[in-house]
């Protein structure tokens, strides 16, 4: 019996019951501590994380900024010039409205507006509100307003906000710039072709244009205008390395912050929309397509250079009839020779002339930061259109084609795309004409400005090496030609490194009879009244005198000064 | 000795992480109150600098020179503007040019 006894408490205490629940119980208390250890740490680390986040935050806001910001309706980025000076800003403003409907005691509420704004109506408040539709009590109120009216806790008073684009150098840029409907919509220049970046971007697009070259350059254009009683006129300022167009002025202008619906043609942007045929300006591209395919040396001689020739019926006639029958390719770019630059263009032929004339970007359209960019009108090549084409009879430009044409010539030749949006970067431009092109043109360029033949003397100002070509053309409409004069004067300047390009253009401009000249080669002559209405007497006096005003301003501005 | 070191880090955790979820909120409140400064700063700047802008334009300083200077701000040519350098007490006028080599 005891024996059996023994044995039962033997097995019970061999029970695995217990043993397995002991064990169980172990298990349990270190898989909660585990747990809770594995809470603790996640929440440890998520704090962890969200204090790196905030650490780095400020740089991702920066980042951000960069790439993307919520399209709102109000927002325009504002437009600033190379130096960072407003040209187009946008404020924000409040504009109060009532909502009679709202109102529960108009007497409290009348007293209490007329407290804050005393100068109002208040009879024709009253009546409107007697209406009962909503309507704007007061527009563009100040902060200090605004809280005021805030304070009187008056559901009412409902305020709305606005967008007011502004554009503090009024005239100044209103072709470069344009305009903004009133749906904060740009409908012409920056405004337009930059929309959808101005909504989007938060940092300022800053251009390439200085504003104080643009004001000097539009004063001395609306002076000249008035001299020679123009219709209108244009002048570009350009930097014939990069491209960067410094001033571009169009007259007449508009105000944008007046927000008018222009119609008038006249209002046209000249510099870059015009299409003109520029006459004698072109005979630089022929002597320029002519050296770089190598068919002449400035020193080539033309002789017996007839005064007038014939083609398909037509005389194409010399302008200066002492002119000589024997000239070398430089003295006709120089003295502006027809019949010589004829010869010439025959030389190079028209294949050659027409592929010159597209790699330098005189034919067909350009690519431009603005829409408003003429095309040139279609030319039908053939033998008689090339002799006309060599001295610029005939065949249609732009201005802004005209100085990126120039430019390319006389930077060495390298192509160069007029810009008006400044780039960070400076991309390496492609060659695209013989470098001895620039070399051989340049001193040529600089005797038309500088030598007693040259037809452009009077813009000889000293100190700045100032070379170029005049072009007086007669404006074309349908089926002929009117007396009505394009003058047009392409500067380069310094010749010896060529870093600027002005083009001043004047439309119909008229003889002034009292206008006093004053001549450049030192003598102190002075002459009253236009002898002519050319380039010579107009155009390039106006870019004379630009060029005396803008002159120091590049030269301190924009040259290193060691 | 496990239990305990495994309880005490659950503690440090617990008092880590209350620390760093206060700090948190301050610093971000901070940042909220440091952005609104900024944003309202860089408003009045930008005001500011209209201003400025406006009052400095060519069309203004003209405006001023004709109200204030009349004839004591001249035009100069760029002959009559020199470069000084000063080298080793000894001054040297050099000419301006449009483009320096």
């Amino acid at each position: 019996m005891n024996n059996k006894n023994s044995r039962i408490i033997l097995e019970d205490q061999k029970g695995d019951f217990l043993y397995q629940k002991s064990k169980s119980n172990l298990d349990i208390t270190f898989n909660r501590i585990a747990f809770v250890f594995f809470v603790f740490f996640i929440i440890f680390l998520i704090y962890s994380i969200h204090l790196i986040h905030l650490g780095s935050r400020k740089v991702k806001i920066e980042i951000n900024n960069k790439i993307v910001t919520p399209l709102n309706d109000l927002y325009r980025a504002d437009i600033v010039d190379r130096n960072g000076k407003y040209i187009g800003k946008t404020i924000s403003s409040i504009d109060i409205g009532i909502a009679p409907s709202k109102i529960i005691n108009k007497k409290k509420l009348i007293i209490n507006l007329k407290y804050i704004f005393p100068d109002k109506d208040y009879h024709e408040v009253e009546k409107r509100i007697k209406k009962g539709n909503f309507f704007y009590f007061k527009k563009k109120i100040s902060d200090e307003n605004y809280e005021k009216l805030m304070k009187l806790g008056d559901k009412s008073i409902e305020p709305r906000d606005n967008l007011i684009r502004i554009y503090p150098q009024k005239n100044l840029f209103s072709h470069i710039i344009g305009q903004i409907d009133n749906n904060n919509n740009g409908i012409s220049g920056l405004e337009k072709s930059l929309d959808k970046k101005l909504k989007n971007i938060q940092e300022s697009v800053t251009l390439t244009v200085d504003r104080d070259i643009q004001f000097l350059i539009r004063n001395e254009l609306i002076k000249f205008n008035d001299i020679f009683n123009s219709k209108g006129s244009a002048a570009i300022l350009m930097n014939v390395n990069n491209g960067e167009i410094i001033s571009l002025v169009s007259l007449p202008d508009f105000n944008p912050n007046k927000r008018e619906k222009i119609i008038d043609v006249n209002f046209i942007n000249r510099a870059t929309k015009g299409v003109y045929e520029f006459g004698s300006v072109f005979k630089t591209f022929t002597i320029a397509a002519a050296l770089n395919e190598k068919i002449i040396e400035p020193e080539t001689e033309f002789s017996d250079l007839p005064k007038s020739i014939t083609c398909a019926g037509f005389p194409i006639r010399e302008y200066d009839q002492n002119i000589p029958s024997t000239l070398t390719a430089e003295q006709i770019l120089i003295r502006s020779g027809n019949i010589g630059s004829v010869r010439i263009g025959q030389k190079i032929g028209e294949d050659k002339y027409k592929s010159f004339l597209s790699k330098v970007g005189i034919t067909g359209g350009i690519n431009f930061d603005i829409e408003e960019v003429g095309k040139p009108l279609k030319f039908n090549w053939g033998k008689c259109p090339l002799a006309t084409a060599s001295f610029g009879h005939g065949i249609t430009t732009t201005l802004l084609q005209v100085v990126k044409a120039y430019s390319i010539i006389v930077n060495g030749g390298f192509d160069v795309d007029p810009i008006l949006i400044k780039k960070k970067k400076i991309i390496k431009k492609e060659k695209i004409l013989n470098e001895e092109v620039s070399k051989k043109i340049l001193p040529i360029l600089r005797k038309i400005v500088s030598t007693k033949e040259g037809t452009a003397k009077l813009a000889n100002v000293n100190g700045y090496e100032i070379g170029g070509k005049t072009g007086t053309a007669n404006k074309s409409f349908e089926g002929g030609y009117s007396n009505k004069k394009i003058n047009t004067f392409v500067s380069i300047f310094p010749t010896s490194k060529p870093k600027f390009i002005l083009a001043v253009m004047l439309e119909e401009p008229q003889l002034n009879e009292d206008y006093i000249y004053e001549y450049r080669d030192g003598s102190n002559f002075k002459l009253k009244g236009s002898p002519r209405n050319t380039a010579g007497w107009n155009s390039v006096e106006a870019a004379g005198h630009i060029v005396e005003k803008i002159g120091p301003i590049l030269a301190t501005k924009y040259s290193k000064i060691n | 000795m496990k239990k305990f070191s495994v309880i005490c880090l659950i503690l440090f955790l617990i008092l880590i992480t209350a620390l760093i979820k206060n700090s948190t909120k301050r610093i971000d409140d901070e940042i909220f109150a440091k952005e609104e400064n900024i944003r309202s700063l860089k408003k009045d700047f930008e005001n500011i600098k209209l201003e400025y802008d406006y009052l400095s334009s060519a069309e203004k300083l003209l405006e001023f020179q004709d109200l204030y200077f009349e004839n004591d701000l001249v035009k100069k040519s760029i002959q009559e503007i020199k470069i000084i350098n000063n080298k080793s007490n000894k001054l040297e006028f050099k000419k301006l040019k449009l483009i320096n080599d």
